[in-house]
């Protein structure tokens, strides 16, 4: 077979308790690209179906277990959506606590994509073991902030994975003051780390890659958002969650169990550095300060940012728990009475990996008549494919197959896309004709 | 800082509850979390498992393994059987030997860690545990407590 004709494919070896896989098919002529598709073909997982004719108090629990990296955020969007139906107004308590809880799940998501899998690739090692060879005490830092992310998610969630601490109206329980003054002084002591953090992040060298895109995510009148806002757009667009299915669109592909989702029929891009482009003008000062610092200018077209903007939000996590967390005091109750009614509700709030949105019908009853949930993955989907042509583009496809496959990694792990490996997930197939 | 921390990893299906059910088999006979001994189950702890090594004196992890040895094989894994890892890290599938390698490399493993396999053979989800298994824990929670108490002697 000659050069120009040769196939080849990479296979990952299988690991243990690994979800699911996703590959990209990647087909060149005459230098230019043929085929490029982005294939998740881990199985259907049902969980909209799941949830039929289940109760709503079990529903915060039920979705949880859709991600075991970002179960708050499943957790949060469900709640909204039932209690803006149930017309349950939460306490100033609760909500506050909301936003602390999803804090956590920030941070520790942010800070394993960060240091685990995406920031290998731009120091040339294979792997987070690999790079705690030569950048240990930032390894080792990372952890740490992981480790008080997932402490925080643990704090009102009663264990880190798949927490049970959300309830329709609250929360089951309140921490106490002891604990919370113990994990003030732990985010307290983390603020300089997730500052230095932001200074290496930025001091990594990224590839040029300018792109247009639209940005979607959520916004707040003054908050930076995370667990409620409405959804906007880099185009001026901005909508309640309930408007969803007017602008945005989701399909079957045939080379994915993921569906594909659209924006006025064009990809877009959902995640951090979409928010940062969105929603820079709501971080505190002190953090704007350190990014001028570091020269990051925002709007960003550069999806190579993503990795910056996961260190940028960490930061404003920290801050924003301990902002929420000042003057804390232990609830008369964590949670207000529902009572459920029939009719349709709908929720967003900012995953770590992007906006996601559900949709519950329910009956008088409170049980579920039929659910849709939009996770960010999906949504980036198309957005990827996009990316990965422009910047195949950008970078040349005369590269060697190993190099081609690599930089397709780098541009996917930008997304840090939940389809179960993340990380050197890539069977790619390159074919040359 | 626990002198002893016992670690049993395991996840709801099936068979991989075997580190759970040697935390059982302990706690069962009498080997309780004390001043000197921290035990507690894990459900697929990924990196998390990292903090739990480093201040602890003594750690012995118990979990699942699948190395085409007999069903409820026992078998205590040396640094030098943890693979080679090229290319194969991913955050869902960041598992024991990937965190303790990990450890390894940033000088975070415990002065003295056991590491127990359990053999499982096939995962049959959702299946009960396997009689071969129950016995496997039984066994094992026997081998971890007496190295507790020739320890303790020795101390």
């Amino acid at each position: 077979m000659s050069e120009q004709q040769r196939s080849v494919a990479i296979h990952v070896p299988v690991l243990a308790r690994v979800e699911g896989e996703g590959a990209l098919d990647l087909r060149i002529e005459n230098g230019d690209i043929i085929q490029l598709r982005l294939r998740i073909f881990e199985p259907p997982r049902f969980f909209e179906k799941f949830l039929e004719g289940r109760h709503y108090t079990e529903i915060p629990d039920l979705v949880a277990r859709i991600c075991g990296i970002c179960p708050v955020a499943y957790q949060v969007t469900a709640a909204q959506a039932l209690e803006k139906l149930f017309n349950v107004e939460l306490s100033p308590w609760a909500r506050a606590m909301r936003r602390v809880f999803y804090c956590g799940e920030w941070i520790q998501s942010h800070s394993l994509h960060i240091h685990l899998l995406a920031a290998p690739d731009f120091f040339g090692c294979n792997n987070a073991i690999e790079l705690a060879r030569i950048a240990p005490e930032e390894v080792r830092r990372g952890l740490r902030i992981q480790a008080l992310g997932n402490e925080l998610v643990d704090l009102f969630g009663a264990r880190s994975v798949h927490p049970v601490g959300v309830r329709i109206g609250g929360f089951h329980g309140a921490p106490s003051l002891a604990r919370i003054q113990k994990m003030r002084g732990k985010l307290r002591a983390a603020l300089p780390e997730a500052e230095a953090l932001i200074r290496w992040a930025a001091s990594i060298p990224m590839p040029q890659d300018d792109q247009r895109f639209v940005s979607v995510a959520t916004r707040h009148q003054t908050d930076y958002a995370i667990e409620t806002g409405a959804i906007g757009a880099s185009d001026g667009l901005c909508i309640e969650a309930d408007e969803f299915d007017a602008h945005f669109a989701e399909q079957h592909v045939p080379h994915s169990t993921a569906l594909f989702s659209t924006y006025h029929g064009q990809p877009y891009l959902v995640g951090p550095l979409a928010r940062l482009n969105l929603n820079h003008e709501r971080l505190p000062e002190r953090i704007n300060t350190l990014l001028a610092e570091a020269g990051f200018v925002l709007p960003s077209r550069n999806l190579f940012h993503s990795l910056l903007a996961r260190a940028v939000e960490i930061l404003l996590a920290l801050h924003e728990a301990l902002r929420l967390l000042e003057g804390y005091r232990v609830p008369d109750s964590p949670w207000v009475a529902a009572t459920p009614r029939a009719g349709v509700a709908t929720g967003c709030t900012e995953a770590p990996r992007g906006l996601l949105w559900h949709r519950y019908e329910m009956d008088d009853d409170g049980r579920v008549v039929n659910a849709r949930i939009v996770p960010p993955t999906s949504q980036n989907q198309g957005r990827i494919e996009e990316d990965l042509r422009l910047s195949l583009l950008n970078f040349g496809l005369g590269h060697a197959d190993d190099a081609l496959r690599l930089h397709c990694e780098k541009v996917i792990r930008n997304y840090d896309p939940c389809i179960s490996c993340a990380t050197h997930f890539l069977r790619m197939n390159v074919e040359r004709g | 800082m626990s002198p002893v921390r016992i670690l049993g990893i395991g996840s709801p299906l099936g068979d991989d509850q075997a580190g759970w059910l040697v935390v059982d088999a302990l706690l069962a006979a009498g080997v309780h979390a004390s001043g000197g001994i921290a035990i507690e189950k894990l459900d697929r702890p990924g990196a998390n498992l990292i903090p739990l090594l480093g201040d602890a004196a003594w750690v012995i992890l118990i979990d699942a393994i699948q190395s085409n040895s007999p069903v409820g094989c026992i078998r205590h894994l040396g640094a030098d059987d943890w693979p080679a890892y090229g290319r194969g890290l991913s955050s869902h599938g960041f598992g024991v030997l990937d965190s303790l390698s990990l450890a390894r490399e940033l000088g975070s493993l415990p002065p003295r860690l056991d590491l127990y396999g359990i053999e499982i053979g096939p995962v049959s989800p959702g299946e009960p545990v396997r009689v071969e298994i129950q016995a496997a824990a039984q066994q094992l929670a026997r081998r971890i407590a007496g190295d507790l108490n020739a320890s303790s002697e020795q101390a």
